[in-house]
């Protein structure tokens, strides 16, 4: 699959600090590409320096889009971090709005917006103003702005903070059928578990550098198969306890286990039978949740020392 | 270009919907016209009365104090030619008391509002006050600001103890009054092109007039774009816009449909006062001003030009002001003493209307920012040479480019800027950067 867009070598400096330190990544056409990282990473200024809004102080970004004339930011559809929405205006009016200034207008945008409303069960606050609407359907429409314009590459910035878990399923659903219709997909989001589910690709960039980069099967076959996850009945606490697990999270009876190297996952098994129902028992890949605090968990726990 | 008009068209339609529009539209030549009306309408109706305890320590002067001071009569010639100061039509009623005994009236001053016998003032005039060389009247008062009064009552004393003295000398006291009349001075305007004009003290009014028209939109509105750039920073839509289109386009088309809306509001202004102007224009010309002596039709292409020019000049002050700053209280902060220099030739108004052609009223119709204020109600007032209209034009553009263009600068990197404000060096690094 042909490279979209390829970020190289990207630096931006604020005063004193190096946002984004030498960051190269390409996304490949018609994938959804996760920029995982935790806040402060660096993800939202690489994300502005793709959109034109910052300059790169060293480094290139080079957009397949670009040809074919005309602006080339008009393929690109941009949902930022931080919703930002004229709230004084009329949902109909400002969608309007937002389909213009990416070089969409005439008459076809009207009906497109309704067709979107009415997707996002927006249909009957079609002529509300924007700040009568909750935060949730605030953010459906500007998800809906940042489409409008049939943009080849969209970039989405936290899409699913604030939604409700329908709206989730909502915006997962949308962004496959996306990628079905062959748009490229850059997926900003610190939710490893939706990265996990969606991304083709990741690219974990962590203070301002790539510590990561690849697709999401190679990046879990290079962390091997060295993980328990176990779904029981009983009090499981003691599965972290247990000789040859390094880290354990336990969440509501399914416990996820870290071994350490050449460790026997029967071993786990056995000391596990007599005190708890097992219903699942798997070996598999790490999580990207896993996978992610490995990476860039200890360090942090260095600075806090 | 397409986006820039989007732009345009949405900040138009967002700022003509507003309640504050509706509101400014329509008060503000109501506010305008009471107060150019006001002072007829006082003339009319009167300002109430005083009364005041007149303490004559000659005892010689009840004559003059005895009968209520009535209002003056009504002239609306007098009115219009701004002649009625110092004869403005209150009541006076005096108390007339011959003696020197201050203190039971100075109580009576400071007497219970209510009370009855509660006094506006008291006069008093000395016993030596025919012949002494150093004589002085007292007016005690509760505002020190009552001039009104303190000048009537002084001149009616004055006049009457000029009877007096001349009386004193064996002159008929009825052939005084004929003998100390003041003769009224008319002002006339000799124009560069000879024409004459009567009634000056009405270029003063209508100087004021279209100064305020023309600086309070572009206030109003420096304001309101001002406001419109920090809400969207806020609001964080500037990211959708700067990922949309160049800054320069975005700013361009802020500031072009906000001087739209300055523009349709000031077009309903001047619609408004018109209608008003022709009721006065009959009324003056009752009179005998013939006001579109003052109002030449090119009044009005000055005023379109330097209204423009204007507007355009202070509106790019405030937009940079809010790409700089995070809050409206830290850009009104910012704004106002900078809004304080700008308004300059305004706190100037008076010696610049009166003196249009001195070396001051020169200079700032010719200088960047204050010109096309100056330079217009110079052109309002007298006929200023082509030359000086030309550059003074020139000047507000050329600055306006410059504006223009550090503005959009600083508006490309500040307008993302949501930490601190930044400092001038800062602004200057943004400068050579972005």
């Amino acid at each position: 699959m042909s490279v979209v867009l390829a970020v190289r070598d990207v630096v931006k400096t604020f005063g004193a600090v190096r946002a984004v330190d030498g960051v190269s990544f390409s996304v490949r056409r018609g994938t959804i590409t996760g920029l995982l990282g935790r806040n402060g990473a660096g993800k939202t200024t690489t994300i502005r320096m793709i959109t034109g809004i910052f300059l790169p102080d060293s480094g290139t970004i080079e957009w397949a889009g670009g040809v074919g004339g005309g602006d080339a930011r008009d393929r690109i559809g941009y949902l930022p971090e931080e919703r930002g929405l004229y709230k004084q205006m009329k949902v109909v009016e400002l969608l309007q709005f937002l389909a213009e200034i990416k070089g969409r207008r005439g008459a076809g945008v009207v009906k497109d917006i309704d067709k979107w409303l009415q997707r996002f069960e927006l249909g009957e606050k079609r002529d509300a103003k924007v700040e009568e609407l909750s935060k949730g359907n605030q953010q459906k429409v500007q998800l809906i702005g940042t489409l409008l314009h049939d943009p080849e590459l969209i970039i989405l910035d936290e899409p699913q903070s604030g939604l409700d878990p329908v709206n989730m399923v909502i915006v997962r659903d949308l962004l496959r059928e996306l990628k079905e219709e062959g748009r490229t997909i850059l997926l900003s989001t610190h939710m490893m578990g939706e990265a996990e589910r969606m991304a083709d690709d990741i690219v974990l960039i962590h203070r301002g550098k790539v510590v990561l980069d690849g697709s999401l099967e190679q990046v879990k076959e290079s962390f091997g198969k060295n993980t328990l996850h176990i779904d029981y009945e009983g009090d499981g606490d003691f599965l972290g306890t247990l000789p040859d697990v390094c880290r354990a999270s336990i969440v509501n009876n399914a416990a996820e286990l870290s071994l350490s190297e050449g460790a026997d996952p029967q071993k786990i098994l056995q000391a596990s039978v007599g005190r708890l129902r097992i219903r699942k028992f798997e070996v598999a890949a790490p999580s990207l949740e896993e996978i992610f605090i490995e990476k860039v968990g200890h360090e942090t726990l260095e600075v806090v020392r | 270009m397409r986006k820039m008009l989007a732009v345009l068209k949405r900040e138009y339609l967002a700022a003509v919907r507003k309640k504050m529009f509706i509101v400014m539209t329509v008060l503000f030549p109501v506010l305008m016209s009471a107060a150019m009306l006001l002072p007829g309408l006082m003339v009319a109706r009167g300002l109430g009365e005083k009364k005041v305890a007149v303490l004559d320590g000659t005892g010689k002067l009840q004559s003059a104090f005895t009968r209520t001071i009535a209002p003056v009569v009504p002239d609306p010639k007098k009115a219009l030619r701004g002649r009625s100061r110092g004869e403005l039509p209150q009541t006076i009623k005096a108390e007339y008391v011959a003696g020197t005994d201050v203190k039971p009236y100075l109580e009576r001053l400071n007497a219970d509002r209510n009370a009855s016998n509660r006094l506006d003032g008291v006069f008093i005039i000395p016993a030596d006050a025919i012949d002494g060389a150093d004589a002085k009247m007292t007016f005690y008062s509760r505002s020190s600001t009552d001039v009104i009064t303190q000048e009537r009552l002084g001149s009616i004393a004055n006049r009457a103890v000029q009877r007096l003295r001349l009386s004193g000398r064996g002159i008929d006291p009825n052939t005084v009054d004929a003998l100390t009349r003041d003769i009224p001075t008319d002002a006339v305007q000799l124009s560069r092109s000879g024409e004459q004009k009567k009634g000056g003290e009405l270029n003063l009014i209508l100087g004021f007039l279209f100064a305020a028209l023309l600086l309070i939109p572009s206030f109003i509105y420096g304001l309101e774009i001002m406001r419109g750039i920090i809400q969207e920073k806020n609001d964080r839509v500037v990211e959708v816009l700067v990922s949309s289109m160049s800054p320069r386009q975005l700013l361009t088309g802020k500031i072009l449909g906000v001087a739209l809306v300055g523009l349709t509001q000031v077009t309903a202004w001047m619609v408004m006062l018109s209608a008003v102007g022709a009721y006065a224009g009959t009324v003056a010309s009752l009179a005998g001003i013939n006001v579109t002596q003052f109002l030449r039709p090119m009044v009005f292409v000055y005023f379109f030009v330097f209204f423009v020019l204007a507007y355009l000049t202070y509106v790019c002050i405030y937009a940079v002001a809010g790409a700089v700053c995070n809050s409206e209280k830290e850009a009104q902060q910012l704004i106002a003493p900078i809004s304080m220099l700008m308004m300059l030739p305004w706190f100037l108004m008076f010696a610049i209307i009166t003196n249009p052609d001195s070396g001051l009223a020169i200079g700032f119709s010719l200088s960047p920012v204050f010109g096309p204020l100056t330079m217009f109600v110079r052109a309002l007032v007298s006929e200023p040479p082509l030359a000086h209209l030309a550059i003074s034009i020139a000047v507000s553009i050329a600055t306006i480019c410059a504006f223009f263009w550090v503005t959009a600068k600083i508006f490309r990197v500040g307008i993302l800027s949501y930490g601190k404000r930044p400092t001038l060096g800062e602004l200057w690094q943004w400068l050579k950067v972005a």
